[in-house]
């Protein structure tokens, strides 16, 4: 126990000297996840809260153009600026010349076009119901349509998100119209309030509720996605330090003194282990720490701490040892510190972009969404979000628990083979 | 004789080499003596130290050593080696008590012992005025004298000193020479190799000549110098190994 000591208090000296290895253990990884965390979560707030610059140019010669950018305006949605002047010629360079993401073009007869084409599918459905003469004259169902102008840098999943958006209320007005239509139709000046209050209300609403077992009711948000995610990418960039510092002392001569000592060895893999289990757990901690304390002051959202803490520690301290038993492996095997370095930061790199971390796994290709499941943080990141989003009990972390524990063993042993044939142990 | 190491039939083969680089029929070092082991590149030196200190296997053969009236293999008698190796073999990032400290606490050393024991080292190595200060800051002859010191932590019984006076000025060099012979004065059998053959010279009791990982001579340097007609060792090494550079 004095010489498992002795090789702990080592570790702690040598992690202290490292001031470049600390930084990347502990600073980047509370950079990642701010950065990270406030651009999601701006981007949530871009469509949900803040409010999108657009241009309108409205050449209607009715009043629908003009009721359609006013619905626009009291969605809240959007900052909107009215420029009557602009033609269809110059709106393209007005877009990028006023910084507006979005502009819309409404052209001098869209009041008529709608209009007529709701009174044209008014006359069909009357005449179907025998109510009207269906030689009466009507007229024909024309094209209508307004056009949008982006700025190249809008994502499209924002722009697909605004078109649904636009053509929701452009199919609100039409089938207001058309309801206009159909009360004229039957000789009434206008459509009676009572009607009209009742159609201006949503008659079907839609509830938003997370499919988990309890998390006090609030819906996962993006501190509660990113936090975990991220701690568990940073976690595993521990490589870096451990996966490097176990080539350097290899290569600088101490590991051959070490031979020569008995069970030194092993004592100082050991003790390696148990420092960076501690950096690691601390790791998490700071960064569960700063989301539930520090991102409220941020107007970010608040990390919610799972119910059960057991659960949390049991995948914190498993995330932990495949993180540590990964990094051994990769230093055990590299030949240089370059190589340690270089291979470890890529690999976490791409089992990042495989296990989830980056683009949710439900995006991917089947057989990417397969081969995620190689990737330790994909079981890692399983874990957290069985108990971060889902509040998930303990049958639902099999899963993870298992493949985990797999992970562990698997590079714990291939380290020994490797040690043992290089006569280390 | 008082052997405190005999090897038999000691041969090592490493993996993809076509000849064996270690090919010793027999080879016994006496206990307190200082026995010196010299040839040239790839004369199989470093690899005839590393399984006497257990760094690596043997292909077959063994070497056993005597200590307290028993046989022992050398993993029994780990706690009573010192090794030194060519290379720096320490923590430049620590002090040279943290670095003393550690591998005295391997050695599982009794706390105020330890503490003692390391300012004897450092005074006795000239490194007590920097004995808290970060190693990497140290010059060549500094870095040296701590790896020495490092070695000798666990008061051994048989020092192995593999190329001890590498890049160190005159002055380091007498340092270490005065401590090696003072621990031998005490009984440590000191097995001693290196390129500098004058100071094998005046250093050694008795010393073994390889080449092709095989002993070509064995004896006291003036009965080898005598016998072959040799004024010193280098002409003798020479003589015998060749002219013809090694890789």
């Amino acid at each position: 126990m004095r010489k498992l000591r002795a090789s702990i208090i080592k570790e702690i000296q040598l992690i202290l000297q490292d001031r470049v290895g600390l930084l990347l253990m502990y600073l980047m990884p509370i950079l990642l996840v701010f950065i990270i965390t406030i651009v999601q979560d701006s981007a949530f707030k871009l469509v949900k809260d803040n409010q999108l610059d657009l241009l309108v140019v409205n050449k209607d010669k009715g009043e629908l153009g003009e009721k359609f950018t006013a619905i626009l305006e009291k969605t809240g949605n959007f900052n909107l600026e009215k420029d009557p002047k602009a033609d269809l010629k110059s709106i393209k360079g007005l877009t990028i010349e006023k910084q507006k993401l979005i502009s819309i073009y409404i052209p001098e007869n869209f009041s008529q076009n709608m209009s007529g084409n709701a009174q044209h599918l008014t006359k069909i459905m009357l005449t179907e119901f025998g109510m009207i003469d269906e030689n009466s004259p009507s007229s024909e169902s024309v094209k209508n349509e307004i056009q949008l102008f982006y700025d190249p840098v809008l994502q499209e999943n924002f722009r697909f998100t605004l078109v649904n958006n636009l053509q929701t209320v452009l199919n609100s007005m039409e089938n207001a119209q058309m309801v206009e239509q159909i009360f004229k139709e039957m000789g009434y000046d206008e459509i009676p309030e009572k009607i009209k209050k009742q159609l201006s209300q949503k008659q079907t609403e839609i509830k938003i509720t997370s499919a988990s077992n309890s998390l006090g009711g609030s819906i996962p948000n993006s501190t509660q996605h990113n936090v975990p995610a991220w701690s568990i990418f940073a976690m595993f960039f521990m490589v870096i330090s451990l996966g490097g510092n176990l080539v350097k002392e290899r290569l600088s001569g101490s590991f051959i003194r070490l031979q020569t000592i008995p069970s030194a060895f092993i004592l100082t893999i050991w003790s390696k282990m148990v420092v960076y289990l501690f950096v690691a757990l601390s790791q998490l901690a700071i960064l569960f720490s700063i989301g539930v304390y520090l991102f409220p002051y941020l107007s970010l959202p608040q990390l919610a701490i799972p119910a059960s803490i057991l659960q949390l520690f049991v995948v914190s301290f498993l995330s932990a040892m495949a993180a540590i038993s990964y990094s051994i492996l990769v230093g055990t095997y590299a030949k240089t510190q370059e190589q340690a370095n270089g291979f470890g930061s890529i690999s976490i790199i791409m089992f990042a972009a495989i296990g989830g971390i980056w683009v949710p796994l439900f995006v991917m290709p089947d057989y990417l969404q397969t081969i995620a499941k190689l990737s330790p943080l994909h079981w890692c990141m399983e874990g957290f979000y069985t108990i971060f989003l889902k509040n998930g009990e303990w049958n639902q972390l099999t899963g993870p628990i298992i493949y985990l524990l797999l992970f562990t063993f698997a590079c714990q042993f291939l380290t020994f083979i490797k040690l043992r044939i290089q006569n280390y142990i | 004789m008082d052997n405190v190491i005999d090897i038999q039939e000691l041969t090592k083969q490493y993996k993809n080499a076509d000849a064996l680089s270690l090919d010793i029929q027999s080879l016994e070092i006496v206990r307190g003596e200082k026995f010196g082991i010299f040839g040239p590149n790839g004369a199989g030196k470093t690899t005839l130290i590393s399984i006497l200190c257990g760094i690596i296997e043997p292909t077959t053969g063994s070497a056993h050593y005597h200590l307290d009236g028993d046989h022992h293999s050398v993993k029994s008698v780990l706690t009573s080696i010192g090794f030194v190796p060519q290379d720096f073999a320490f923590y430049p990032e620590l002090t040279p008590v943290q670095n003393l400290l550690y591998f005295g606490r391997l050695y599982d050393i009794p706390k105020v012992n330890l503490l003692q024991k390391i300012d004897y080292l450092l005074d006795s190595v000239g490194l007590m005025h920097v004995k808290r200060k970060k190693i990497n800051t140290f010059s060549g002859g500094m870095k040296r004298r701590i790896n020495l010191a490092i070695g000798l932590i666990n008061d051994p019984k048989i020092l192995f000193l593999d190329e001890p006076t590498v890049g160190v000025d005159v002055q380091s060099k007498v340092a270490i020479f005065r401590l090696l012979d003072e621990l031998n004065a005490k009984g440590t059998t000191i097995i001693y190799t290196s390129h500098h053959l004058k100071e094998a010279e005046d250093f050694c009791d008795r010393i073994a000549l390889l080449d092709h990982g095989k002993i070509i001579k064995i004896g006291s340097l003036s009965g080898l110098l005598s016998s072959n007609s040799m004024t010193n060792l280098e002409e003798l090494l020479i003589s015998l190994t060749g002219n013809t550079l090694r890789d």
